[in-house]
């Protein structure tokens, strides 16, 4: 047998792991991203004539119903910033896959590596903050919220990706099992308190992701980052709904509630929210003086 | 920064159609463990040999001693019974005992009190060290890749092997034929699969199919021979991932 | 109120103001009455003009620009009136005055009608 080039070892690991298609109406494609549990590959719907993203269970990963209930959850959440699931089967060799919507753009930290006006990040980061919102509200908690499951279309919609271990807040869930990403974890999931995750669990993933979006922060959003990010979930901002009106109200140049404001800081916002009015009152008041002063002299 | 979602403990559901070789090595009859020898012998030695030779700096001949001297004494003196799942995989126990090994070896000089030069185990090294001039070997290379890189080309070897007589085995060897055309050829030399149809008189359907099934068989030897050379459900998965998910 | 009415108030009260700053030049103190008087009424009209061209145009830089214009155009016309010693002062008059527009075109320009400010 011929001696395996490195090329040739790397081709074979992918096709060991691709998905045996007969059977289904897709067409494979190329391999579109890994994720904690899955391969993500562009496949075409031979049905209807159109490209789809399929994921399926890395040869490795045998949690084939956590892949199942993914795709479960994303189905109950219709949004969006929410990819929605197409068409849920098995493939001969036993692996659950899925298929769902292409989402084309680029991933939030690829997203990041250009530089991005600091009020167009945080309009960014309010809109990342909707869908994780609705999800709440339909009792969802995404638990492993990173820049690498966020999703920046090229219009600049977002889309929140990997619901695979999402927490079903009505399904109970016991304690022991830690779920989440080192770094977005928050303390409760570190700890591995399942029943204590809740909304406030992703608002510390969110404020951890806020940190490493604005590189040198202002006073007020560094606030933001800190109350988001609590060690203690009751202070933390209790929903994503609030941590986003904080950030709106930052953008509109207003006092923001994890900031108790000085004198000082409270005229440094009016002033830097009022540049050129100040500017334009200072010439004239400038104007009066040298003309006075001329007028003397 | 870690990036990886983590989840827990494994509860794997996945079959376990094969006796772990590990298990066996470290706890079996003395029959069990010769047999699991051979089986740890049969994917390491190579990825040892190599390591010796390129990340020791070992000469051609000492390296073939050290290779022979290290899976003996693993025999004679158990080396493999200190292995614990629950802190690592066995892949990187066996090159931390090779590290120390090789550090005792170099120290002591012994390796020809040892009967150095005396081939003990049937293994092919003049293979290994033509295979080693071919090797692209990057500046960077961590020891710890360079080993798990020829680790993954040693289980697909044996992987490779085993696939060829199954398909002879079932009369499957113009599966066999189209797989080593298609997918064992090097990427600027990898024919189309209407010319591989054409050549072998199929259509281009019939290609497909008959690849996806030779692919399927390598999967399927990949993951028995995986299952053999882990003692855990935890570390099958985590080495499955360093073989098929991480980048080369 | 709209942008032209709040553009009439705001360039006449600050046109007002502008004239009354003449109190520091002695030599015209006892013609205050008419220097806020004219100033005032310059105002209102750059307020005005000013406040149209927000109601057209909504670009904060072109309204600074036309209230500058404005204010200086308006100003002119005023400094070319000559005082009772025949003494012309356009420096004196058409420079604040120009200011005084600048800052009429940016507030028109900021400025939110009550109902377009619920709807926003």
């Amino acid at each position: 047998m011929e001696w395996l080039s490195n090329n040739v070892l790397k081709h074979l690991r992918e096709v060991s792991e691709m998905p045996d298609l007969p059977g289904v109406r897709y067409r494979l494609g190329e391999v579109l991203g890994r994720g904690g549990m899955g391969v993500v590959y562009r496949a075409h719907d031979l049905e209807l004539q159109r490209d789809v993203a399929l994921k399926v269970l890395a040869i490795g990963d045998t949690d084939s119903e956590r892949m199942q209930r993914e795709a479960q959850v994303l189905a109950r959440i219709e949004h969006p910033g929410i990819v929605p699931v197409h068409d849920v089967g098995t493939l001969e060799d036993g692996r659950v896959f899925y298929t769902m919507k292409l989402v084309r753009g680029s991933r939030l930290d690829e997203y990041c590596r250009q530089p991005h006006p600091v009020p167009d990040l945080l309009r960014l980061f309010q809109r990342i903050c909707e869908p994780i919102a609705f999800a709440h509200s339909q009792g969802i908690v995404h638990r492993d919220l990173k820049p690498a499951n966020i999703m920046v279309g090229q219009f600049g919609e977002v889309l929140v990706l990997d619901w695979g271990v999402a927490r079903v807040l009505s399904e109970p869930e016991p304690d022991g099992e830690v779920i989440g990403t080192q770094n977005y974890m928050s303390p409760e999931q570190s700890a591995g308190l399942n029943t204590d995750i809740d909304a406030r669990s992703d608002v510390y993933a969110m404020g951890c992701i806020l940190q490493g979006l604005v590189q040198k922060p202002a006073k007020p959003l560094r606030s933001i980052a800190r109350k988001a990010t609590a060690p203690e979930r009751d202070r933390r901002y209790s929903s994503t709904v609030e941590l986003a009106d904080d950030i709106g109200r930052y953008l509109d140049g207003l006092p923001v509630s994890a900031h108790p404001e000085s004198i000082l800081d409270r005229a440094r916002r009016l002033l830097s929210n009022n540049r050129t009015l100040v500017a334009l009152i200072l010439a004239y008041l400038m104007m009066r003086i040298l003309l006075f002063w001329f007028a003397r002299t | 920064m870690d990036t990886d979602t983590r989840i827990g403990s494994g509860d794997g559901r996945f079959p376990e159609t094969r006796h772990s070789a590990i298990a066996a090595a470290r706890s079996g009859t003395p029959a069990d463990r010769a047999v699991a020898h051979e089986s740890i012998v049969a994917a390491y030695w190579k990825p040892v040999y190599k390591y010796i030779r390129i990340k020791w700096k070992s000469s051609n001949e000492d390296a073939k001693d050290l290779t022979q001297g290290f899976f003996l004494r693993a025999l004679e003196k158990d080396f493999f019974d200190g292995y614990r799942p629950e802190k690592g995989t066995f892949r990187t126990y066996l090159r931390v005992c090779l590290d120390a090994f090789l550090a005792n070896e170099r120290q002591a000089s012994q390796r020809l009190k040892r009967g150095g030069g005396t081939i003990l185990l049937p293994l092919d090294f003049t293979t290994a060290e033509g295979e080693l001039q071919q090797i692209e070997i990057a500046q960077d290379d961590s020891p710890d890749r360079f080993f798990a890189r020829e680790w993954t080309r040693s289980i697909f070897e044996n992987a490779l092997l085993a696939l060829r007589e199954e398909c002879a085995a079932q009369g499957k060897q113009i599966h066999y034929d189209l797989f080593e055309r298609y997918d064992l050829a090097a990427s600027d030399a990898r024919a189309t699969y209407a010319s591989l149809a054409a050549e072998f008189g199929l259509s281009s359907v019939t290609v497909n199919n008959y690849l996806a099934s030779v692919r399927r068989g390598f999967r399927r030897i990949v993951i028995r021979i995986l299952r053999e050379l882990t003692s855990s459900e935890e570390e099958f998965r985590s080495e499955a991932r360093a073989l098929l998910g991480a980048e080369l | 109120m709209n942008k032209v009415v709040y553009g009439l108030l705001l360039g006449a009260v600050l046109g007002a103001f502008d004239g009354m700053t003449a109190w520091f030049t002695p030599a015209v103190r006892d013609q205050m009455m008419g220097i806020v008087i004219g100033s005032t009424f310059k105002g209102l009209v750059v307020g005005v003009c000013s406040g149209y061209f927000a109601r057209k145009v909504n670009s904060l830089p072109l309204g600074i620009l036309f209230g500058l214009v404005m204010g200086l155009f308006f100003a002119y016309l005023v400094a070319a009136m000559p005082d009772p010693s025949g003494k012309h002062y356009y420096f004196e008059i058409m420079l604040p005055g120009s200011i005084v527009g600048a800052i009429v075109g940016f507030a028109t320009q900021r400025f939110q009608p009550a109902t377009q400010r619920v709807a926003h």
